[in-house]
């Protein structure tokens, strides 16, 4: 029994926690020393390809064999030991790797390596014992050590696992806590609108962001979604969001921003990635919003007039992907009272082929609530639909809505009017009645005057705009009648060459901050819209 | 809703509100004063066109005839209408005491 001694050095050692290659390198050597050997190889059984590999070094490639094939290949399939006492006398043997290396193989012991499990964790070989060939001993010897072997490894080889999921764990919770950081802390108060924006990362996180903030421009609306999961289309929006955010606080338009961030990341980014991105610039006080997309699609407003929603599709090719030669013209979307601008990344539209067909309906359904509503019933939806199917990708909802407009109709008589102070009563802040009243009163008794009888009622519409309120008139089935236009009212004249005509219009000017008036031919209506808002004195002399 | 009637000096108070459809009871009511009248406004809260043409013509009428329209106790905001129309360069304005 004087060969025990070396196994259990063999069996210290081996308990060691060595990463895979020193523990391969360890078990080759053990092999060699046990057995006697001049040379030694351990060969790794990969399951999935049913091949076995031999790490020649670390800067070379590995050598494969399919399980099956040669004399290693056939003890990984048989798992018994197989023992060559003759290599040149036997027709299993392939001669040709000692034709390369110049070494003279004489005889040939082969291990299966199988572990406690019965796996098979690869196979052991070792070359030309000292001063003769293997004998039945040295199989049976061999047959312990291999088994060591098999379970040394085996644990080397599952921590390694371990190990690297949890480089990959750590790696996705930085690409999420990155993806987070440039997300809104809160969101932006805007007058006259309601703007929410939520992100749900899939499991593995992919490359989502959104950004509503209020820069000097106005309320920058962002939705991108960069290809690939993982931390680098994390940092990849992180990088467009960055760049976008400089170029537009350095006082660039919309449309140079886009050119200097595409072109820019057209540059940087890796040529297998880019980043689909709606970037828009809300004028709160004008209801504008110019947006230029790159591939980010479906862009849909509802438009609450219509009771349906219309769609815009994207203006070029995803960011990143080449460089622009010279900046698009954005594109401009009105949104009037009660819109909603809904941008959603197509984690949501490709969930289960959830489909913006059912998007419609969901706005067409939900617009009558504040955005943060509307999106929990998207995301609920959206979770209804998939009735429990993993979620593959991020979802991001941003819902840009303009405060609907209180509206009420009146007939075309004077008696109309304790009605319309009532509704202004109900409308308008104290501080501003005075002034919206006077206003209303002024254009609904010019309406009432010019308009012909039997014609439609007047609307009334009141909405919020920053600091005050915007007021519009709309009378339907008209003539264009604008009574901006009316001459301005000498009121210095004497006395008797005074009259009280024209006398409305003049005090309205003086009274609000704005006032338009706008005819849409097709639809014989006209609307006389004015604005007031507070700390803004009247019109001076 | 919006009052006129005499009050206890002789003055004709006005309240409430004088918007174009409460404007031909005051204009009812104003075409029948004479001489030089004071208007107390303390209690009226509002006035649009409609009403500043009750108040034109009824001054012009009076001054045809030697007579006038002088405007007491207008609030902050009524002086801004009045001085917007041009109406405080042809009424006199009297403070509110």
């Amino acid at each position: 029994m004087a060969d025990l001694e070396p196994i259990l050095a063999v069996a210290t050692k081996l308990a060691a926690p060595f990463d895979l290659e020193t523990m391969l390198a360890e078990v080759a050597d053990a092999a060699k020393r046990v057995l006697h050997a001049e040379r030694s190889s351990v060969w790794l059984y990969e399951r999935e390809a049913d091949e076995l590999v031999l790490r020649v070094a670390a800067d070379l490639a590995p050598v494969r064999i399919k399980a099956g094939t040669g004399l290693v290949g056939a003890c990984a399939r048989g798992r018994e030991i197989i023992n060559v006492p003759d290599c040149y006398a036997d027709p299993r043997f392939d001669p040709s790797t000692d034709r390369r290396s110049g070494f003279r193989t004489r005889c040939l012991l082969t291990l299966p390596l199988v572990d406690h499990k019965g796996l098979l964790v690869g196979v052991m070989q070792v070359l030309n014992k000292t001063g003769g060939a293997f004998d039945a001993a040295d199989e049976a010897l061999g047959a312990v050590l291999a088994a060591q072997c098999a379970v040394a490894l085996q644990r080397t080889l599952m921590t390694a696992q371990l190990v690297e999921g949890e480089r990959l764990r750590r790696e996705l919770e930085m690409a999420h806590a990155v993806q987070m950081s440039t997300l809104p802390a809160a969101m932006p108060a805007v007058a006259g609108y309601d703007v929410y924006g939520t992100f749900i990362p899939a499991d593995i996180c992919g490359g989502d962001t959104y950004d509503l903030a209020l820069i000097e421009q106005g309320l920058l609306v962002v939705l991108g979604d960069a290809t690939g999961h993982g931390i680098a289309p994390a940092l990849s929006v992180t990088q467009m969001q960055a760049m976008l955010r400089m170029a537009l606080r350095m006082g660039a338009e919309l449309e140079t921003a886009y050119l200097q961030v595409n072109n820019r990341l057209a540059e940087i980014l890796p040529g297998d990635r880019f980043i689909t991105a709606f970037i828009g610039l809300l004028e709160p006080a004008a209801h504008r919003l110019r947006f230029l997309s790159g591939g980010q699609a479906p862009i849909l407003c509802y438009k609450a007039a219509r009771g349906a929603c219309v769609e815009y599709p994207p203006t070029s090719f995803p960011l990143g992907a080449m460089a622009l030669p010279r900046s698009r013209q954005a594109v401009a979307i009105d949104l009037e009272p009660g819109d909603v601008l809904a941008l959603l990344s197509d984690g949501i539209y490709e969930y289960c082929d959830f489909g913006e067909e059912r998007v419609r309906e969901l706005l067409a359904a939900h617009h009558g609530k504040s955005a943060a509503e509307i999106a929990a019933a998207v995301l609920e939806a959206v979770k209804a639909f998939a009735a429990g199917a993993k979620q593959e990708d991020d979802m991001t909802v941003v819902l840009v809505k303009r405060a609907p407009a209180a509206s009420r109709v009146f007939m075309r008589d004077l008696d109309s009017l304790e009605k319309i102070f009532a509704f202004a009563a109900a409308e308008v802040d104290e501080e501003l009645r005075p002034a919206v009243e006077l206003a209303l009163e002024e254009l609904f008794t010019n309406i009432v005057r010019h308009g012909r009888q039997g014609e439609a009622p007047v609307r009334i519409d009141i909405g919020p705009i920053a600091g005050g309120v915007e007021v519009s008139l709309v009378e339907s089935e008209a003539d264009p009648f604008d009574p901006t236009r009316a001459p301005e009212v000498d009121t210095s004249l004497p006395l008797e060459r005074r009259r009280p005509g024209g006398l409305g219009i003049h005090l309205v000017r003086k009274v609000v901050d704005s006032i338009e008036y706008r005819y849409a031919p097709e639809s014989r209506t006209g609307r006389t819209t004015f604005r007031k808002t507070k700390g803004k004195a009247d019109v001076q002399d | 809703m919006f009052k006129i009637d005499y009050g206890a000096g002789g003055a004709v108070v006005l309240s409430g509100r004088l918007d174009a459809a409460q404007s031909p009871v005051a204009q009812a009511f104003l075409d029948r004063v004479q001489g030089a009248v004071t208007l107390d406004l303390a209690g009226l809260e509002y006035i649009s066109s409609a009403g500043l043409g009750v108040l034109l013509k009824t001054h012009k009428r009076l001054s045809a005839a030697g007579g006038k329209l002088r405007l007491a106790g207008a609030s902050r905001h009524l002086l801004d209408i009045f001085r917007y129309s041009g109406f405080d360069q042809i009424f006199e304005i009297v403070p509110s005491s």
